[in-house]
């Protein structure tokens, strides 16, 4: 018998990460069924929380979390409602917010933290990278590639800043995942749920609701409506406008007021929802020191009928996709709810008498996502053929014509990849350059809908007005983000364009950023390496050890396998690097091996699973 | 801007060009298609990222949806056929253009238990529409095709009308 050798590290190891508003987390596959990553601590979730400590420090996770009162403006939470959009978007948003919000270059949002500015993106990254390194503690090996999930409802803008946060945190976005087709993944993964499901994906921020066809490992979207900012969030909302109701005095409910307020009156109001979703009443004393005491009942019904008009929303949502689907909703065969604000009785309720089904409930609604991506990048690791996903872009794209109005060019709901082609010309004799405006929204008017961008067709020869024909094709990937090609046809010119995105980083931005993220990323993961090494190494001795003294060995063998521990010994002791440290390890698990008796090897893997679950 | 048509959704899809086709089989075809050209497919070799594969699989999803809706499935055949067909056949009967326009108002006018037989009388003339178009197809009198197709749409706009008042 021989001590078990690691298992050798396969060259792509893609992870499936959820980045969620309020937690994330990441999952693998393995054999069939995948399995969420979990941090020493036994936790898979990560609060996607980033506190910028005065001392310099950045915590991330529970330990930002933690943070929240004490560093109430310092301390980051649902970023992910920033990510890919202007600051004057989030404006009303952000006074709700306890740490600032101030528009940057090109009225873009940034995080103020005392002098220094984070883009959104940035502090995504952060959250990123810890699940990342969660990821690679768990796994014992390097991570590069994921799959990232966002909700079906994000646009262009919001994808593309999703992949921007990625880059910068180094990993390599291998593709932009739709939440709720992620979840549907998870949930059909055993093959014995053909037909028809209704994913209705409610988090903390954003709601979802895909329906998928599902059928021989084709998982098919048919449709998806959504709504980026209604989540659990706005429940808490709702609550935390009573609670300040509840303060002595005219507190204004503002964050330049007092940050400190803002953030506590959060946190009561959360512990306030979850325990209404178990309770018909919760009771609150909230003592917020010089500031007063909050003391307020809440019923159940109270909190039912605050929130009715938001759960009304979701389920107009509802009704909109299964209609864009083409079907009607006893179609549906089964509900699989996802995100944590399902959990809440009255959306369960409603849900169930709008769909007249009862809920799925097998999958963890906190994890179904994660492990749906952790599915699909094992597909695109290529290790999986037998499943296929086709998603669909979840709003139309189009682009601005004379008037002001949007000529849409790919409808919403189509499968995407999806590509359409136009030709353009010039108005005037020797125009070298054409500006288009793309838009992406479902109204009439450009106006109305999101600018995505500006681009520039340039480089046109000089030709008399209407003569050239710029072939421009647009094509969304399947991360469901738009590319734009042009070419001339006269000429034959490719085109140039020039993009210049409204929302998010400048390709220029992420590249800088990315340089800087990547490095201190390697070394960081080198740091990590290093420490686990080392606690391998001296549970083998020590393992060793003890087992020497039990086992009756001839004296040659003996003598093998001291020799090989006192030079294991001696490296740890002198300031061994990695290489040398690891080549140790070998030899002694080389001459442990040859040993003809179970108590030596055995011995050695005991240690070393015990130093595993520490 | 002038819209240029994407790939004869019959080739992309290797099928004989036909107004009639199996909507299973349609459907399985598109499935083994999509199987094979997907960009996940080809993600593991780093090729699913290139503007090829991705235009390739874009074709198949479009053609798709082209296909899978008749009367798209025929305008696509009779363009394929007989490019520009569509734009030369646009003038249509007075006569039919009469009757269409009583047929919108009756849509417009109609309330409660009025839209059951409107419904009714709409589905039916799209069915015979289509028999027509068939006919035409079968015989090759293309332009005559184009003009059935064309009047189908009046048919079809007054059912989408009466369906958003209900």
């Amino acid at each position: 018998m021989t001590a078990a050798p690691p298992p050798p590290p396969s060259p792509r190891l893609v992870v499936g990460i959820d980045l969620g508003t309020t937690n994330s987390l990441a999952a693998v596959r393995a054999g069939k069924l995948p399995h969420v990553l979990r941090d020493r601590d036994g936790q898979p979730l990560v609060p996607s929380v980033v506190c910028y400590h005065p001392d310099g420090r950045v915590l991330v996770g529970r330990e930002a979390k933690a943070l929240r009162l004490e560093l109430p403006d310092r301390t980051v939470f649902s970023v992910k409602r920033l990510v890919g959009r202007s600051a004057r978007e989030v404006e009303a948003e952000a006074t709700r917010l306890p740490y600032r919000v101030v528009a940057g270059e090109r009225g873009l949002p940034r995080i103020a933290i005392g002098d220094a500015r984070h883009s959104p993106e940035a502090v995504s990254a952060r959250i990123l990278q810890r699940v990342k390194a969660i990821a690679e503690e768990a796994l014992a090996q390097p991570v590069q590639a994921a799959v990232i999930t966002v909700p079906a409802w994000f646009d262009d803008a919001q994808r593309q800043a999703t992949k921007d946060a990625a880059a910068l945190a180094g990993i390599d976005c291998l593709r932009i995942l739709n939440e709720p087709t992620a979840a549907a993944l998870a949930y059909g993964i055993d093959g014995k749920k053909d037909g028809t499901v209704l994913v209705y994906d409610l988090g903390g921020g954003t709601f979802d609701v895909s329906i998928l066809r599902i059928e021989d490992g084709v998982f098919r979207v048919l449709a998806t409506a959504g709504d980026t900012h209604l989540g659990g969030d706005d429940f808490d909302q709702l609550l935390a406008d009573r609670i300040l109701a509840a303060l002595p005095g005219a507190v204004p409910a503002t964050r330049q007021s007092d940050p400190f307020v803002l953030q506590a009156v959060r946190a009561a109001a959360e512990g306030l929802k979850i325990r209404l979703s178990s309770a018909n009443e919760a009771e609150l004393a909230l003592d917020l020191g010089p500031r007063g005491t909050a003391r307020l009942t809440v019923t159940r019904a109270e909190f039912e009928a605050a929130i009715a008009p938001l759960v009304q929303r979701t389920l107009d949502c509802v009704q909109r996709a299964v209609k864009d689907a083409g079907l009607r909703l006893p179609a549906i065969d089964d509900v699989v709810l996802v995100g944590g604000s399902t959990r809440v009785p009255l959306v369960r309720e409603r849900l169930r008498n709008l769909v007249g089904k009862a809920p799925h409930t097998d999958v963890d609604p906190d994890l179904a996502v994660a492990l749906g991506a952790a599915i699909q990048a094992d597909v695109l690791a290529g290790n999986d053929r037998s499943l296929l996903l086709l998603d669909v872009i979840p709003l139309s794209l189009g682009i601005e014509t004379l008037g002001g109005a949007v000529q849409k060019l790919i409808l919403r709901n189509s499968t995407i990849p999806t590509s359409v082609t136009e030709e353009f010309s010039t108005g005037v004799d020797g125009q070298t350059s054409v500006d288009l405006s793309i838009h992406q929204g479902e109204r009439e008017l450009a106006a109305d809908c999101r600018l995505l961008g500006r681009f520039q067709l340039r480089g046109i020869p000089p030709m008399p007005a209407g003569l050239p024909r710029i072939a421009v094709t647009f094509l969304v990937d399947a991360d469901g983000v738009l590319r734009v090609t042009a070419r001339e046809h006269r000429t034959g010119v490719e085109a140039g364009i020039q993009v210049v995105p409204t929302f998010g980083l400048s390709r220029d931005e992420v590249r800088r950023m990315m340089l800087d993220s990547i490095e201190h990323a390697q070394t960081d993961y080198v740091a990590r390496e290093a420490i686990d090494l080392r606690n391998k190494a001296e549970a083998m001795v020590r393992g060793t050890r003890k087992a020497l003294a039990l086992a009756e060995l001839p004296p040659d063998q003996t003598w093998a396998v001291h020799k090989a521990v006192k030079a294991l010994e001696a490296l740890l002791a002198g300031a061994a690097d990695t290489a040398a440290l690891k080549a140790g390890c070998d030899a002694l698990t080389e001459v442990t091996a040859t040993i003809a008796d179970d108590v030596i090897s055995s011995a050695v893997t005991k240690a070393l699973r015990e130093e595993e679950r520490r | 801007m002038i819209h240029v048509p994407a790939p004869d959704p019959f080739t992309v899809f290797g099928l004989p060009r036909a107004l009639d086709l199996d909507e299973r089989a349609l459907e399985q075809r598109y499935l083994r298609l999509s199987r094979e050209c997907h960009p996940d497919r080809l993600r593991a070799t780093d090729a699913g990222d290139c503007i090829a594969v991705l235009q390739r699989a874009a074709e198949i999803n479009d053609a798709w949806q082209v296909l899978r809706d008749p009367w798209r499935r025929a305008r696509a055949l009779l363009e394929a056929e007989r490019p520009g067909v569509l734009e030369r056949n646009k003038r249509l009967d007075p006569g039919f253009l009469a009757s269409a326009l009583d047929l919108a108002e009756a849509v417009a006018d109609a309330r409660g238990a009025a839209t059951a037989p409107l419904r009714a009388q709409l589905t039916a003339a799209l069915a015979a529409d289509w028999d027509r178009l068939r006919g035409h197809v079968l015989r090759g009198e293309l332009d005559a095709a184009a003009r059935a197709v064309h009047e189908s749409h009046y048919h079809t706009k007054a059912l989408h009308d009466l369906d958003a008042k209900s």
